[in-house]
């Protein structure tokens, strides 16, 4: 007899593998076919059609990233570190911009703050003019500043909170004054969670697609998008210079990691807070506006829309587009794609957490890597590289137009998020407890049953959560291979937006608002702790 | 059992193991009888926790064969996986199935027809009654352990491998415990190894102590012959407090620069005698010739542990009753007055 332990790794492997090909599978399509396509990304990329896409991403990508750098930082400490009143209300309303997908998020602040929005109306009601046009550079670096600085916010908070006290305490008994404290004790301990949460943004703000589309700002994903039906070689080679771009991003996030392991073990204590005196009412205003343009400015013009549109049906005017049907089948349809791929994601990525945490295999370690750097790939080139993969091959065409393609799409965009969820899952199952269960005559399936799936369910819940809330808010990969008659409320909010039928797109959006509001809520805000 | 069975309970013989390279354990060998009591005794890191798997069947000898009951379970191709051995086990840190309550864990090992009985039954036996429906962080450590034993008892194993049991728990309470423990294995006849890195544990607790070093089983005897005739200087020190002293044999006598002492076994030339340290007398000096000077005075109650030196700074040990006062530099007569010790050639140490 074999011990089962040899035996189900062996397996284990298998699966791994398999898991790994698929998430390699639409990059590794991409770069292939755009060999065989004779696109000639060289020859493109030095052309103008690429340079200014390019350019345009990178001034997009680094503009933002230093911004939500700052801005997410200064909110952290602010919250976390000073004696703000209502510090708990403060924690608990910050991250919650993340349940705007970004295309929405624009199309609010493009309705609140553009001239004739709810902004210049209030304003034209005092007797001001506002004429500040927000679309552009400018548009698509607020809105994504505004909606991915909890992505740094969340992570920089949680590492202050940790922080523990006595080293500000030593500096301070050494004749340090705060703001010297701050330079040179809080923000060396900081820097790694800064670092993280912005190279999150850049990545998100290379590979993002609603913003720039709806602020008009061409970068590659929408030059992608523009060009894919017309001048698919364009396309094709301008996908290869953004899986460039993100590659490199992961190369250099990689090595940014490996230089900080040796960083300090961070202890759970009680942290230092520091007073404000008469800055408090400054930095009160600064969070009430943050919060306002973040959260309730897009909020409130979501309801503006919505009771805009049901008022003038009301009223006689012209009827809504939308019936209970129109609204109840595209939630249904978020829903269950959004549930599927998560459930799908945990269980695909498991395996090759067991093989990195248990069995520390070298093909762990490269399907970890994999997995977790398919998570840099824009959705964009994904549901690209599937729409391609079943226009051009057989194979490819009995996919067209189904779920499974469009659950794999997801899988494959956020599934990596579930990673380290499942190798802490893993891990907080001692193996004393499986032998100690074998020793009881309880077989592989019982211990995995009775034992190991309880214990790993709440970390496994939550990188499920997290695969869900991204997938509900997706775009791209929704817009481009989703099947006909599968309609989601982000391509419904999308295109109605885009066709201005303002009231329709504010319903739509309100209750995505509201179910991705639900996960993020028991998702992120409550586990804010464990982003450190 | 009325008759003793011909084989041995459990029997290992010529067990080895390493990892990635490095020996853990060493052509092992070792027997156990029904309803005996074993203790594994060494120090850290000497391979007896990794034996105690092997015998589980958590992990697998390179070589070297296992018998349960007269049944081969592993070695010479054949190899029984630990949910096939019945054998219990008692883990270090007890490893108590944390969303479990108390009658989930004592009854995971049970059959589920049998499943209630045999666990009120066990948690009685243990004295943990009425406890089942608590979860166990909510349990004091004594009863944790409690429970990690009655899950391994419940199933009625052929045999009770303990890990340590009693490391986790603060010195008070672990000899309450220990008594205990060693009262129930012994009311319900259990066949039981214990792996123990205390010497006091090992002797209390083991029919038997088998001392292990390096990977191998260096002695195998009842306590008091472990204790009083180790096998070699190492076990003599690692049993308890003694002094390694030079000496010159003759017959069954050794001659020491204090006094004589007589010798288990017959030695010729230089040894190395182990003394304990409550076999020696400090007389004080009346005539003058005092031999050793007092280097170190500890009152401990009951009695004293004193250390004193010859000229040429050897050192040796003496427990004196607490009523006799020593100060350092105080010049002292040893003499042995216990029963004949052990003795080995002088080579041993070099």
């Amino acid at each position: 007899m074999q011990p089962p332990a040899i035996r189900s790794s062996a397996v284990l492997k298998v699966v791994a593998i398999l898991v790994t090909i698929g998430f390699a599978f639409p990059a590794g399509y991409l770069v292939w076919r755009n060999f065989t396509f004779h696109s000639d990304p060289l020859g493109v990329l030095f052309s103008q059609r690429t340079q200014g896409p390019l350019l345009r991403t990178l001034r997009l990508a680094v503009l933002v990233s230093a911004s939500t750098a700052a801005f997410g930082t200064a909110l952290a400490w602010l919250t976390t570190r000073c004696d703000i009143p209502f510090r708990r209300v403060w924690q608990a309303l910050l991250p919650l911009p993340l349940v705007f997908p970004t295309f929405i998020g624009a199309a609010a602040l493009i309705r609140t703050l553009n001239p004739g929005g709810l902004l210049s109306d209030w304003l034209d009601n005092l007797g001001l003019v506002w004429d500040v046009e927000v679309r552009g550079l400018f548009g698509a670096w607020l809105a994504l500043t505004l909606f991915t600085y909890p992505y740094v916010y969340l992570p920089v908070a949680a590492r202050l909170r940790r922080l523990p006290g006595s080293a500000e305490e030593t500096a301070r008994l050494l004749g340090d004054s705060p703001l010297s404290i701050i330079r040179r004790v809080v923000l060396p301990q900081t820097a790694t969670a800064i670092s993280a949460g912005t190279l999150l943004v850049f990545l998100y703000a290379i590979s993002d697609f609603g913003a720039v589309q709806l602020m008009r700002y061409d970068t590659l994903s929408r030059a992608i998008y523009t060009t894919r039906l017309n001048n698919q070689p364009v396309s094709m080679a301008l996908s290869v210079i953004l899986l460039v771009l993100a590659a490199v991003v992961v190369l250099v996030e990689r090595g940014a990691t490996r230089r900080y392991e040796h960083a300090a073990p961070v202890r759970s204590r009680s942290p230092v807070i520091y007073r404000l005196g008469r800055a408090k009412p400054i930095a009160v205003a600064f969070l009430a506006g943050s919060v306002a343009l973040a959260l309730l400015g897009p909020l409130a013009s979501l309801a503006d829309w919505s009771i805009d549109g049901i008022r003038l049906e009301a009223s006689g005017g012209r009827d809504l587009l939308v019936g209970w049907d129109d609204v109840w089948a595209p939630t249904w349809h978020t829903a269950y794609g959004s549930i599927l791929a998560a459930v799908v994601s945990v269980a695909v990525v498991l395996p090759a957490a067991y093989l990195v945490v248990r069995h520390r295999s070298r093909i762990g370690t490269v399907a970890n890597a994999v997995i977790v750097s398919a998570f840099a790939l824009p959705g964009i080139l994904i549901g690209l590289a599937l729409l391609f993969w079943t226009l051009k091959t057989d194979i490819g065409s009995h996919l067209r137009n189904t779920l499974v393609l469009l659950v794999f799409a997801y899988i494959v965009r956020f599934g990596g998020q579930t990673m380290r969820t499942s190798q802490v899952a893993v891990a907080a199952v001692s193996s004393r407890l499986t032998d100690a269960a074998r020793t009881l005559g309880a077989s592989w399936a019982r211990r995995f049953r009775s034992l190991e799936l309880p214990l790993m369910a709440p970390g496994l819940l939550a990188g499920g959560g997290l695969v869900m809330l991204s997938v509900m808010k997706e775009l791209p990969i929704t817009l481009l291979i989703a099947p006909f008659d599968f309609p989601t409320l982000t391509t419904k909010a999308f295109n109605s937006i885009e066709e201005a039928f303002v009231a329709e797109a504010g319903i739509w959006s309100g209750v995505l608002v509201v179910l991705s509001g639900v996960l993020t809520w028991f998702f992120i805000v409550r586990r804010a702790d464990h982003f450190d | 059992m009325a008759l003793d069975p011909p084989v041995p309970l459990l029997s290992v013989r010529d067990v080895s193991k390493s990892f990635e390279g490095t020996t853990v354990i060493e052509d092992c060998s070792l027997e156990v009888g029904w309803g005996e009591m074993v203790s594994l005794l060494g120090p850290s890191g000497c391979g007896k926790t990794t034996l105690l798997r092997i015998i589980a069947g958590l992990e697998r000898a390179d070589q070297g064969t296992i018998h349960i009951a007269g049944t081969q379970v592993a070695g010479n191709g054949i190899w029984d996986r630990p949910e096939d051995r019945n054998v219990g086990m008692v883990f270090q840190d007890w490893a108590l199935f944390p969303h479990l309550d108390v009658f989930r864990n004592v009854g995971y090992g049970v059959p589920r027809g049998k499943r209630a009985a045999e666990v009120a039954k066990t948690l009685e036996l243990v004295n943990l009654p009425g406890m089942q429906d608590r979860m166990p962080e909510t349990l004091s450590g004594g009863q944790q352990q409690r429970v990690a034993l009655a899950r391994a008892l419940a199933p009625q194993p052929t045999a009770l491998l303990l890990d340590e049991p009693f490391s986790n728990l603060d010195s008070a309470l672990r000899r309450e415990v220990r008594t205990e423990v060693r009262q129930l294995l012994q009311s319900t006849g259990m066949t039981a190894v214990f792996v123990t890195h205390d010497r006091e544990e090992a002797l209390v607790l083991g029919d038997r102590v088998a001392v292990m070093d390096a990977g191998r089983i260096v002695q195998i005897g009842s306590p008091a012959e472990i204790y009083q005739q180790p096998a070699n200087p190492w076990v003599a020190s690692f049993i308890g407090d003694v002094s390694v002293y030079p000496a010159d044999a003759d017959g069954s006598i050794a001659h020491a620069d204090f006094g004589s002492i007589p010798l288990l076994e017959a030695r010729h030339g230089p040894v190395e005698v182990a003394v304990r340290p409550e076999d020696m007398e400090l007389r004080s000096d009346d005539s003058g010739t005092a031999t050793h000077t007092v280097e170190d005075f500890e009152f401990q109650g009951a009695d004293s542990m004193v250390t004193v030196a010859n000229p040429a700074g050897t050192r040796l040990l003496a427990r004196v009753s607490g009523t006799q006062s020593l100060s350092p530099g105080d010049r002292v007569c040893p003499a042995y007055t216990g029963s004949p010790a052990a003795a080995f050639p002088r080579s041993d140490l070099d």
